[in-house]
C-alpha cells in the first residue's frame, strides 16, 4: 500500500508542476492586465488635469512628488514627518480593532450560540449599526481622550462587521458537527471553546478584513475633525485648508495604500488560515 | 433487569412536534440488547432509523418510554455512548490525530497518554501515515476510519452506527465491513448498527431486527447463525437474504402507499 502511495505521490508531483507552470503565466497575464488599467487611469487623469488646469486638481507628478517630499520633510503645521502620521494613524486603527474583537468575538458567540442572548442583543446591535461612524464623533471628542477618541470611531467601523460575522458563523456550523462532540462528552460548558470558536475562525477573519478597510475610512473622518498627535487624516485636512492640493493628494494616495495593504495582508493571512485549519 | 442486558429500551415512543404538523416517527418499540452483541436495524429509508440511534444517543428525548443502559436511564448524551455518523461529522479544523483525541482531550487527559491511545486506534483502523491530515484531504472511506476510530478512542459501552458506509462506494464499503468486523472482535464492543441494505445486515449481524415503515416498530428479529467471515454467494446467505428481503419489500411498498395516499388527500 506503501509503494501506491508513493507512486500517486509523483503522479500527483507531476501533474501539480504541469498546472504550475500555466498558473504562473495566468497569474502574470492578471498581474500585466492589472498594471495596465492603473497606468492608463494615471494618464486619464493626467490628461483631464491639464485640460481643467485648475489648483484643486494636481498632476499625477505633481502629487507624487509630494507623496516623495512628505516623508523627508515636516509638514508645516505639526512638525511631523509622514512616516509619523502613519504611525500615529496605525496606533488608532490598533486600539480601535483591538478593543472591537475583544469585545465583538464573545459576544458574537454568544449571540450567534445562544436565542436568549440574541434576543436580548439584537435590537440593540441593529439599532447602534446603522448610524455612521464618523455621527459619534461630537460625542467621542468630548467624552474620550486621545487617542481613544478616534479609536472610539474606528472601534464602532470594526465592531460590527466583526460581530455579524461572528454570529454568521455560529449559525453557519453543522448542527451534526455540535451532536457529534456532545456524544464525545462535550457538556455545555466547553462546547464554546472547543468546538464553536475554532468552527468560526474562518468567518471571522472575514470579519476582521472588511472591519479593517471599514476602519481606514473611518480613521481620516476621525482625525479630519481635530487632533493633537497628528496622522494621516489630519494632514489632508490640514493641507487642504491652506490650498495645498498636491500635499493633500498625497495624503489621500498614502490612505489608499495603507488601506490596500492592511486588506490585502488581511485577507492573506485569511485564505492562510482556512487552508491551514484545513477549511479552505 | 436481565445480567447481560447492556440496553434495554422499553415502550419507546417518539413524536416530532413541529408548529404546523406533528410526526410520528417511533411507536412503542422494545428492544433488548445484549453486551457484545452486532445488532442491525434495518428498515426502509424514512422509517425512524437514525431517530432510534439518536434516543439511545441521548440527543432526542423520547415522547414515552425509557431507554436504560446497564440498568440506568439514559438522559442525555455521554462518552459511554459513542456514535458514528453517515456524515462522518468529523471536526474539519482537527487533523485526523486530533479528531481521535478530542473525546480524551476533553476529559482532561494528559497529551501524551491520549497521543498513545490515539496511536492504538489509528493502528486500529488502518490509518498509519495520515495522523496528519485534515478530513478534507481524505476519502470517504478514510474518513469514516476517522469517525469510527474517534468514537471508539473513549472507550465507550456501545458504538452507534448510523449507515456509517451509506455514502460510499461498493467496493469501499465491502472492505469496510470486513475491517469493521474485525475492529468488533478485536474490541468486544457492541455495536447497533443501522441500514437499508439487506445484504449489508446479513453480512454483519449476530441479530437483524427488521423495522415497519413509519413510525417504526419492530417486525422481526432474525438470528444470524451463519459463520464469519460469511460468504455472501452463498447458499444459505442467499436464503437469508430472501427470506429478509420479503419482510422489508412488504414494508417498503406500504411506506410507498402512504406517501401516495398523503399526496393524493
Ligand atoms: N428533528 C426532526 N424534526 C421533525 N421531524 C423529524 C426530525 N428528525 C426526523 N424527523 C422525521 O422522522 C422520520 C424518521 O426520520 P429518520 O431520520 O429517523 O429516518 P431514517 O430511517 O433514518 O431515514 P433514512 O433512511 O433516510 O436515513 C422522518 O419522517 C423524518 O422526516
Ligand atoms: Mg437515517
Amino acid at each position: 500500500m506503501n509503494k501506491k502511495a508513493s507512486k500517486a505521490q509523483k503522479n500527483r508531483t507531476f501533474f501539480l508542476s504541469f498546472f504550475k507552470v500555466k498558473k504562473n503565466r495566468d497569474r502574470l497575464i492578471h498581474l500585466g492586465i492589472s498594471i495596465l488599467a492603473v497606468i492608463i487611469f494615471i494618464l486619464a487623469w493626467d490628461l483631464y488635469a491639464q485640460l481643467q488646469n485648475k489648483p484643486y486638481l494636481p498632476r499625477p507628478h505633481m502629487v507624487f512628488d509630494a507623496l516623495i517630499a512628505s516623508f523627508f520633510n515636516r509638514d508645516p503645521f505639526s512638525q511631523r514627518y509622514m512616516g509619523e502620521h502613519i504611525l500615529a494613524s496605525m496606533v488608532r486603527i490598533l486600539y480601535g480593532f483591538i478593543i472591537a474583537f475583544i469585545l465583538a468575538v464573545p459576544l458574537g458567540l454568544l449571540m450567534g450560540w445562544s436565542k436568549h442572548v440574541h434576543n436580548a442583543g439584537n435590537p440593540i446591535v441593529e439599532l447602534i449599526r446603522p448610524i455612521p461612524p464618523i455621527a459619534w464623533i461630537p460625542f467621542a471628542i468630548v467624552f474620550f481622550d486621545e487617542p481613544f477618541d478616534t479609536a472610539f470611531i474606528v472601534f464602532l467601523g470594526i465592531f460590527f462587521p466583526v460581530l455579524i460575522n461572528t454570529i454568521f458563523g455560529v449559525k453557519r456550523i453543522d448542527p451534526i458537527i455540535i451532536d457529534a462532540a456532545k456524544t464525545l462528552g462535550v457538556t455545555k460548558r466547553n462546547m464554546l471553546q472547543k468546538v464553536i470558536f475554532p468552527a468560526v475562525i474562518p468567518t471571522l477573519m472575514t470579519g476582521i478584513r472588511i472591519g479593517l478597510g471599514i476602519g481606514w475610512m473611518c480613521i481620516v473622518a476621525a482625525e479630519m475633525v481635530g487632533v493633537t498627535g497628528g496622522g494621516v487624516g489630519f494632514y489632508i485636512s490640514a493641507m487642504a485648508d491652506v490650498g495645498r492640493y498636491d500635499d493633500m493628494f498625497a495624503g489621500m494616495i498614502v490612505i489608499g495604500i495603507l488601506g490596500f495593504i492592511t486588506v490585502g495582508g488581511a485577507s492573506y493571512i485569511e485564505r492562510r488560515v482556512s487552508r491551514w485549519m484545513g477549511m479552505r | 433487569m436481565d445480567g447481560n442486558a447492556l440496553i434495554k429500551i422499553e415502550h419507546l415512543t417518539k413524536i416530532f412536534d413541529s408548529d404546523d404538523k406533528s410526526v410520528s416517527a417511533i411507536s412503542n418499540l422494545n428492544l433488548t440488547i445484549e453486551e457484545g452483541e452486532f445488532i442491525t436495524l434495518l428498515g426502509p429509508s424514512g422509517c425512524g432509523k437514525t431517530t432510534i440511534l439518536r434516543l439511545i444517543a441521548g440527543l432526542e428525548i423520547p415522547s414515552e418510554g425509557i431507554i436504560y443502559e446497564r440498568g440506568e436511564k439514559v438522559e442525555g448524551p455521554g462518552p459511554n455512548r459513542g456514535m458514528v455518523f453517515q456524515e462522518f461529522a468529523l471536526f474539519p479544523w482537527r487533523t485526523v490525530i486530533k479528531n481521535i483525541e478530542f473525546g480524551l482531550e476533553i476529559q482532561g487527559m494528559p497529551k501524551e497518554k491520549r497521543r498513545e491511545i490515539a496511536m492504538h486506534y489509528i493502528d486500529l483502523v488502518n490509518l498509519e501515515g495520515f495522523e496528519n491530515a485534515h478530513p478534507n484531504e481524505l476519502s470517504g472511506g478514510m474518513k469514516q476510519r476517522v469517525g469510527i476510530a474517534r468514537a471508539l478512542a473513549n472507550e465507550p459501552d456501545v458504538l452507534l452506527m448510523d449507515e456509517p458506509f451509506g455514502s460510499l462506494d461498493a467496493q469501499t464499503r465491502n472492505i469496510m465491513q470486513r475491517e469493521l468486523l474485525g475492529i468488533w472482535q478485536k474490541t468486544n464492543k457492541t455495536i447497533v448498527f443501522v441500514t437499508h441494505s439487506v445484504d449489508e445486515a446479513l453480512y454483519l449481524s449476530d441479530r437483524v431486527v427488521v423495522l415497519t415503515s413509519r413510525p417504526a416498530t419492530i417486525k422481526k428479529e432474525i438470528s444470524i447463525d451463519l459463520l464469519r467471515p460469511r460468504d455472501r454467494a452463498g447458499k444459505e446467505f442467499a436464503k437469508l437474504r430472501h427470506e429478509i428481503l420479503g419482510e422489508v419489500e412488504e414494508e417498503v411498498t406500504k411506506a410507498i402507499a402512504s406517501e401516495r395516499k398523503k399526496e393524493e388527500s
